[in-house]
């Protein structure tokens, strides 16, 4: 190939770059007869090719040196992690054995105390099954046909009086610290929303809670409500109930305690 | 003579001296060398062609390793990183290639 004279022959900027490899200073021949050394063999040119050399060898030793570190370094990272992998999984284990130990004691501790297991059901603390009376109420939209957060709390303490021991009130256990109340006219029961119809689950004696409920003010009221309101209020006896227990938060208790040597 | 020389004794002070590169100068190194390898490819393709100026080829040299330092040294302030060595790269590279295969036609024909 013809080395090109003047740069300005090549067009794109690749093929420029590539027709003027050559420093342009190459060509120019200067004037004068102390004109610059054409000889190849002088000290200059051997002290630049030493100067070379020398970055080279650099360059190739510090990333010789360097490997070493960087594949050190790694190889630490990696069993680095191993050992925290290994560390997790151990936690794990200890934690499956001692989570499994809990609930043996758990389950120990219920099963040999009698009056715990009562205190338990007493607190709404554990689900409870057994004979009782359904309880459905369902409003209407004629005049006096609703049914209010104090309506249901009439109901449920007219239940407790006629000897109820565990309630439930669409699925929420009625606890020792479970509130009745209601927020925008939606009736809120352990602060869970309910609605129509109230379906109520409560178990004692089925006879006589019936009859005695009957018998209270507020059975009346609701017998005279049914009647003229057009509400629907059902009583059914059944023999197989069964309540959950109340949330974790309804029976939690964080400021009083119990007052020694008073039972 | 002297040029194998010199290549000779910089690769052994290299080799004996083991320097180590300044953490901060680390990054400017292999450009540096992708520049004056340049230079040197240049200079051979010259020697070839008789056209050989020992002064062209010093200052050639250190102009190419400070330049290419200098814009490894801009990229980092610009923030545009490694690019502007990129860039570096690409044309040198294409300056190495295109003497290397003039070296190569005059000696071979081919």
């Amino acid at each position: 190939m013809a080395a090109p004279e003047t740069p300005e022959r090549a067009v794109g900027l690749l093929e420029q770059i590539a027709d003027t490899a050559l420093d342009d200073d190459y060509y120019v021949v200067r004037a004068g007869t102390a004109g610059p050394s054409r000889e190849f063999n002088t000290l200059l040119t051997g002290l630049v090719l030493a100067v070379f050399a020398l970055l080279v060898a650099i360059a190739a030793i510090q990333t010789r040196s360097d490997r070493p570190a960087t594949e050190r370094e790694r190889a630490t990272l990696i069993s680095d992690i191993d050992s925290r992998k290994d560390l997790l999984a151990g936690r794990e284990v200890s934690a499956d054995r001692l989570r499994r130990q809990v609930a043996d004691l758990q389950a120990a501790v219920v099963g040999v105390d009698p009056a715990f297991e009562e205190l338990r059901l007493l607190a709404a603390d554990a689900p409870a099954s057994g004979p009782g009376i359904r309880v459905t109420a369902v409003p209407s939209a004629s005049p006096g046909g609703t049914i209010t957060d104090r309506d249901l709390q009439i109901l449920v303490n007219a239940l407790w009086y006629a000897g109820a021991e565990a309630i439930s009130l669409n699925g929420q256990r009625i606890g020792t610290l479970t509130a009745i109340h209601s927020a925008d006219s939606i009736v809120k029961v352990n602060y869970v929303a309910i609605g129509a119809p109230f379906e109520l689950e409560v178990i004692g004696d089925p006879d006589s809670l019936e009859d005695r409920f009957d018998d209270t003010p507020t059975g009346q009221l609701w017998e005279q409500r049914r009647r003229s309101a057009g509400i629907r209020f059902d009583v059914t006896g059944s023999d197989d109930l069964s309540v959950g227990a109340a949330p974790k938060d309804r029976r939690t208790i964080r400021r009083a305690t119990a007052i020694e040597g008073d039972s | 003579m002297i040029p194998v020389i010199g290549l000779v004794i910089g690769i052994a002070a290299g080799l004996l001296f083991k320097p180590t590169v300044p953490t901060d100068l680390q990054p400017y190194l292999p450009i540096a060398i992708v520049a004056a390898l340049d230079a040197v490819i240049g200079a051979l393709r010259a020697l070839g062609e008789r056209r050989f100026n020992d002064r062209v080829f010093v200052v050639s040299f250190i102009s190419n390793v400070v330049i290419a330092a200098f814009m490894v040294f801009l990229g980092d302030q610009l923030g545009v990183g490694s690019q502007l060595s990129t860039g570096v790269v690409v044309v040198l590279g294409i300056r190495i290639f295109a003497n290397a295969a003039a070296i190569r036609r005059r000696i071979f024909h081919a």
